[in-house]
C-alpha cells in the first residue's frame, strides 16, 4: 500500500510538472461541454428562406409573413436582380426558395389549380427534410386561416405530451452524454500515454528493478487519473446542472457508482493500449482510434444507433461509453433506478472484468 | 589566418541565473583546445554560445573569423558539432544519416558520394552503414555522430563530451581518429570529464560556475599548481573555488 | 532547393519506415471514413412507436397505417396498459406513443372534430421536436383526404443537389476536410517536436540550413501526406458510398492547396509553443476539435446561438467545409464560392506567415 501511495505521488508529480497537458485535461472537457452544449443543436431552426414573389398581391405577402413568423424560418441576404430560384440557391445564402408564381390570389379566391413552388438546397438531405416538412405545415396552416368561416377544419388535432425534456432542449440530451465521452478520454488517453513514456524513457525498467510488484506499479500510476477523470466527470457534470439546467431526477450516488466502475473499464483499455505499444506516439493514435472516436461516434451520443446499419449497431455492443450514456441520461433525464438499468449495468461490469483481468495480465505477461 | 575561436568577455544570463560569466578565451587553428568543468559548470551553455545556437547576453567574438553575432550563418559553414547527445536520426540508417547531413551541407552530389566513403574508410564504419542507427552500440553511434558532424570538412570543430558512455578501448580509438582530424589541420573544441583525454589536448581551461578559473598546457598546469597529476590538480582547484564561494 | 529535397527525403524515410504509424495515416481514415460515412446520420427515421387504438375502427386503422407507411415510425407492440406507459419509456421500449380514443371516427363522420394524443420521449430533443413534426404533417394529409376540405391549391417541393436526400453524401465530402486538418495539423507539430525531444533539431541548427529551407522541408512532406490522405477519402467515398461528384477536381484541390497552408501553419504554430509530442497532440487534437464542431460538419451554422455564429467566422475549416461541399455536391465554381475562397485565403495566408514569424532559428 505505501509502495502504491510513493508511485502514486511520483505521478502526480509528472501531472503537475506538465502544465501544458494539465491544461488541456481541465480545458478540452470545458471546450468539449460549451461546443456540444450550445453549437452542436441539431433543432433545425433558422431555415433561411429565399421569396420570389411574382404575384405580388395582398395575399402571396401574407403567406411570405406567415413563413417569418413562424419561427422556423428567416430572411435569407436578397439579391434584388435574381429571378431563377436555382440561381438564388447558388448565389444567395437561401436554404430555400419558395416560388409565387403571378396568379396566386386569383387562385385562392375561385379556388382554381395553382402549384406553389418550393425549391430546397438538399445537400445537407436532414436540413432539407425538416424544411421541407416545415415549409408544408406553415403552408397548411395558411390555407386552413384563409377559408371563409364555418368551413373550418373539423378533421384530426393533435395534443403533445413531451416526456423528460420538455423544452426540447438539444444539451439535456448532450451534456449528459459527455461526461462518458469525457470519462473515456482522460482516462484511457492519458494512461496509456503515461506507461508508454516510461516505457520509452526507460523509468518502467528502473522501477521494475525496484522491489515494487507489477501490480503495485499499475495501481500506483493509475490511481491519480482515476482522480483526474472523476474531477473532469463532476466539472461536466456541475457545468451540466449548474449552467444547462439539465434536471437530475435520479440518484446521485447510483451515477457515481457507475462512473467509478466506467472510469475503471477506460483505465483497463488504457493499460491494455499501453501494453501493446512502445512509443507515446502510437499510444496516442491507438487510444484515438479505439477509444476516441468509438466513444464519440458509435456510442449514440450524437448519433442514433438504431438509424445505423446492422452490422455497426453489432459493433456499437462492444462499446463501454454506449452502456454508461445509457445510464446516465437514464438516472439524470428519467430518473431511472437499478431496477430498469440492470441490464446496461451488467454488461458494463461484466466489461469492466474482463478487462481488468486482460490488462493484468498482458501487463504481467510483458514484464515477465 | 585569423585565430580558430577569439572571445572577449562572453556572458549568457537565463532569467537571474548568469550560465556563462565574462570569458575570455582564444583556440589557435589546428589547436586540440580541452574544455573542462564540472557539471552545470557553463560548458555546454558556452560551446553553444560559439556554434550559434544561443545569442550571447553580452560580450563578442569572432569564431572561424566571422563576428558571432551578425555572421553566424557562415559560421555555420566552417564548424561542425557534436553533441553529448546522440543526435542523428535513431530510425534512419547510417548511410541516410550521411546523405542528409550531406545535403544539408550542400556538398556537392559528385563530391558527396567521395567524401562519404572517405568517412566511412577514416572511421571503419563500413560494417554498419546499412543499419538503422537505434541499433548500433553506442561507440559506434558515438562514431557515426562524428562522421556526420566531419562531412562537409569543417575548419573547427566542437565536440561536447563526444566519448560519454564509451568504452576505454573504443575511446582510444576515438581519439585517434580526432588526431589524425588535428594533423589535417582541423580545430578541435573539446568538453570533456576524462582527466586522460584532458591530457591529450594542447591547452585546457577549466570552469567554474560560469567563469573561467584556469586556463593552459596541462603539464604546465600540473607543475604549477603541485599536484601529482591532472585529476588532482581539477579537483584542488574546483574545491579551492567552492571554499571561496 | 536541394536542402528542401534532402528534409522531404529524410521525412519521408521516416515515415515509411515506421510500419505501425503508416499503418495509422493511411488505415485510419478508411475506418474513420466508413465509420463515419454509416453512424452519422441525423435523419430521424424508424422511431418507435405504440399504438393505443381505442377506436378500432377501419378510419383509426386508416391513421394509423398512414403512420407507419411513411418509413418514419415503425409500429411496436404493447402489453402496457397506457395508465402505465411512462414506465415503459423509462425502459427505453419505444420512444413514442399515439393514442386514438374510442369516439374518433364518429366524430369525425359528424364533423365534431377530434383530438388524438401522442407521447414522446425527448430525451434526445432533436428526434423528439422532428417526429412531432411528422405526426402533425401526416396528421394534417390524413385531415385533407377524409375532411370536406381538399385544397385545390397545392405545394410542390423539389430537391436540388441530393435528390434521394442522402445524408452520406453530404458528410463524406465532410468527413475528407476534417481528415485533411486533424492529419495534417498533427503531423506537422509532432515531426517539429519530436526533433527537439531528439535533439536532432539542435544538430540541424548548427548547420547552414535556412530558415526557409527548414519550414519547407518540414512542411511540404505532410502536404504531399495530406494530398494522399484526401485522395484516398475522395476515392473510397466515390467508390464505396457512390458519392456523385458534380465540380471541378481542380478547383478542389486548388483550394486544398491552399487550406493546407492554414494546417501545416497551426501545426507550425502548435510545434513552438509545446516541448513535448505528447503536449503537441494534445494542443493538434484541441484545435482539431474546436475546428471541426464550429465548422458546420455535424449540423447547419444558422442553427448556432448567433455568439457562436460569429466564432465560425473565425474557423478556416468552416470555409472549406463549405467549399467542399459546394464543389462536390452542386458543382459550384469560382463564381458560387468567391466568398469563401476569398476568406480561406486570407486567413490561411495569414496564419501561415504568423506561424512563420513565430519559428524562430535558434534553440532558446
Amino acid at each position: 500500500m505505501h509502495k502504491i501511495i510513493h508511485i502514486a505521488r511520483k505521478e502526480i508529480m509528472h501531472i503537475r510538472r506538465d502544465v501544458r497537458s494539465l491544461f488541456i485535461a481541465i480545458l478540452m472537457p470545458l471546450l468539449m461541454t460549451f461546443l456540444y452544449g450550445y453549437a452542436i443543436n441539431l433543432d433545425i431552426k433558422n431555415i433561411k428562406l429565399g421569396v420570389l414573389d411574382f404575384d405580388k398581391s395582398v395575399e402571396s405577402r401574407e403567406l411570405v409573413t406567415k413563413y417569418f413568423s413562424s419561427g422556423y424560418f428567416i430572411p435569407a441576404e436578397s439579391q434584388v436582380q435574381l429571378d431563377d430560384p436555382e440561381r438564388v440557391l447558388k448565389l444567395t445564402d437561401a436554404h430555400v426558395v419558395l416560388v409565387i408564381k403571378p396568379g396566386f390570389a386569383e387562385a385562392l379566391a375561385n379556388r382554381t389549380e395553382y402549384q406553389v413552388g418550393l425549391l430546397l438546397d438538399g445537400a445537407d438531405a436532414n436540413l432539407a427534410a425538416a424544411a421541407g416538412n416545415y415549409a408544408a405545415a406553415v403552408f397548411n396552416q395558411y390555407l386552413v386561416s384563409m377559408l371563409p368561416p364555418g368551413m373550418e377544419l373539423p378533421g384530426v388535432t393533435m395534443s403533445h405530451q413531451v416526456l423528460y425534456n420538455p423544452d426540447l432542449k438539444s444539451s439535456h440530451f448532450f451534456v449528459p452524454g459527455l461526461v462518458g465521452v469525457i470519462l473515456m478520454m482522460i482516462s484511457a488517453l492519458l494512461t496509456s500515454i503515461t506507461i508508454a513514456r516510461e516505457k520509452e524513457t526507460g523509468t518502467l525498467e528502473q522501477l521494475l528493478t525496484s522491489p515494487v510488484t507489477p501490480r503495485q506499479i499499475i495501481i500506483g500510476k493509475v490511481l491519480p487519473y482515476i482522480g483526474l477523470a472523476l474531477f473532469d466527470g463532476l466539472l461536466v457534470y456541475g457545468f451540466a446542472i449548474l449552467h444547462f439546467h439539465v434536471p437530475m431526477t435520479g440518484s446521485n450516488l447510483l451515477l457515481f457508482v457507475f462512473g467509478v466502475i466506467y472510469v475503471i473499464a477506460a483505465l483497463s483499455i488504457g493499460v491494455l493500449i499501453s501494453t501493446l505499444v512502445k512509443t507515446q506516439q502510437l499510444a496516442m493514435m491507438a487510444a484515438l482510434t479505439v477509444t476516441m472516436l468509438p466513444s464519440v461516434m458509435l456510442s449514440g451520443f450524437v448519433f442514433e444507433i438504431k438509424n445505423m446499419p446492422l452490422f455497426l449497431q453489432w459493433v456499437t455492443s462492444i462499446i463501454p461509453a454506449k452502456y454508461f450514456i445509457l445510464i446516465i441520461r437514464g438516472i439524470m433525464l428519467k430518473g431511472s433506478g437499478i431496477e430498469v438499468l440492470w441490464p446496461q449495468a451488467a454488461v458494463l461490469i461484466v466489461m469492466t472484468l474482463v478487462l481488468l483481468g486482460i490488462a493484468a495480465k498482458k501487463f504481467k505477461m510483458k514484464i515477465g | 589566418m585569423s585565430r580558430a575561436v577569439d572571445v572577449v568577455d562572453l556572458t549568457k544570463k537565463f532569467g537571474d541565473f548568469t550560465a556563462v560569466n565574462s570569458i575570455s578565451l582564444s583556440v589557435e587553428t589546428g589547436e586540440i583546445f580541452g574544455f573542462l568543468g564540472a557539471n552545470g559548470a557553463g560548458k555546454t551553455t558556452a560551446i553553444r554560445m560559439l556554434c550559434g545556437l544561443l545569442l550571447p547576453t553580452s560580450g563578442s567574438g569572432t569564431v572561424a573569423g566571422y563576428d558571432i553575432y551578425k555572421e553566424n550563418e557562415k559560421i555555420k559553414h566552417s564548424i561542425g558539432y557534436m553533441s553529448q547527445k546522440f543526435s542523428l536520426y535513431p530510425d534512419l540508417t547510417g548511410m541516410e544519416n550521411l546523405t542528409f547531413y550531406g545535403s544539408v551541407y550542400r556538398i556537392p552530389r559528385k563530391q558527396l558520394k567521395d567524401r562519404i566513403d572517405k568517412v566511412i574508410e577514416t572511421l571503419s564504419l563500413a560494417d554498419f552503414i546499412d543499419r538503422p542507427s537505434m541499433a548500433l552500440p553506442v561507440g559506434w553511434r558515438q562514431r557515426l555522430a562524428l562522421g556526420a558532424a566531419i562531412l562537409h570538412e569543417p575548419k573547427i570543430l566542437f565536440l561536447d563530451e563526444p566519448t560519454g558512455g564509451v568504452d576505454p578501448v573504443f575511446r582510444r580509438r576515438f581519439w585517434e581518429m580526432l588526431y589524425r582530424l588535428a594533423e589535417a589541420g582541423t580545430t578541435l573544441f573539446v568538453t570533456t570529464h576524462y582527466m586522460d583525454e584532458a591530457e591529450f589536448c594542447g591547452r585546457i581551461s577549466i570552469m567554474h560556475r560560469g567563469e573561467i578559473v584556469e586556463l593552459g598546457n596541462p603539464k604546465e598546469l600540473i607543475k604549477k599548481h603541485g599536484q601529482p597529476d591532472l585529476q588532482e590538480t581539477f579537483i584542488s582547484l574546483i574545491s579551492a573555488e567552492a571554499n571561496n564561494a | 532547393m536541394r536542402t528542401i529535397l534532402a528534409l522531404v527525403r529524410k521525412e519521408f524515410y521516416q515515415v515509411f519506415r515506421d510500419r505501425n504509424m503508416l499503418r495509422m495515416i493511411f488505415l485510419m481514415p478508411m475506418i474513420q471514413l466508413l465509420i463515419l460515412g454509416y453512424a452519422i446520420n441525423v435523419d430521424v427515421k424508424n422511431i418507435r412507436t405504440a399504438f393505443y387504438d381505442y377506436d378500432n375502427s377501419s378510419l383509426s386503422r386508416e391513421y394509423i397505417r398512414d403512420f407507419s407507411s411513411g418509413g418514419y415510425f415503425i409500429t411496436t407492440a404493447s402489453d402496457i396498459p397506457l395508465p402505465d406507459v411512462n414506465e415503459a419509456f423509462t425502459e427505453n421500449r419505444f420512444d413514442a406513443a399515439i393514442i386514438i380514443p374510442e369516439d374518433f371516427s364518429e366524430n369525425i363522420y359528424t364533423g365534431q372534430g377530434v383530438t388524438a394524443g401522442m407521447i414522446v420521449d425527448a430525451t434526445n430533443a432533436n428526434s423528439a421536436a422532428i417526429s412531432m413534426g411528422y405526426a402533425g404533417l401526416i396528421t394534417a394529409r390524413f385531415n385533407s383526404d377524409y375532411s370536406a376540405l381538399a385544397s385545390p391549391i397545392t405545394m410542390r417541393q423539389r430537391l436540388l443537389y441530393n435528390p434521394e436526400a442522402e445524408s452520406v453524401y453530404y458528410m463524406v465530402p465532410g468527413i475528407v476536410a476534417v481528415l485533411l486538418t486533424m492529419i495534417t495539423v498533427m503531423l506537422t507539430s509532432m515531426a517539429i517536436v519530436r526533433e527537439r525531444e531528439m535533439g536532432t533539431l539542435e544538430q540541424l541548427m548548427v548547420t547552414p540550413i535556412s530558415t526557409p529551407a527548414f519550414i519547407l522541408g518540414k512542411t511540404i512532406p505532410f502536404a504531399i501526406l495530406g494530398y494522399i490522405e484526401m485522395s484516398i477519402a475522395l476515392a473510397f467515398g466515390i467508390l464505396w458510398f457512390n458519392i456523385p461528384f458534380a465540380g471541378s477536381w481542380l478547383l478542389l484541390y486548388g483550394v486544398a492547396f491552399v487550406f493546407l497552408f492554414t494546417t501545416l501553419g497551426v501545426g507550425m504554430f502548435i510545434s513552438t509553443v509545446t516541448g513535448t509530442q505528447q503536449q503537441a497532440m494534445f494542443f493538434a487534437w484541441f484545435f482539431s476539435i474546436f475546428a471541426i464542431l464550429t465548422s458546420g460538419f455535424f449540423n447547419p451554422i444558422s442553427n448556432m446561438p448567433e455568439s457562436v455564429q460569429y466564432l465560425t467566422y473565425l474557423n478556416p475549416l468552416r470555409y472549406f467545409m463549405a467549399i467542399v461541399r459546394g464543389i462536390m455536391m452542386k458543382g459550384a465554381g469560382v463564381l458560387e464560392l468567391y466568398r469563401d475562397i476569398g476568406s480561406l485565403v486570407v486567413f490561411s495566408l495569414s496564419i501561415f506567415t504568423f506561424a512563420w514569424m513565430r519559428f524562430s532559428k535558434r534553440v532558446e
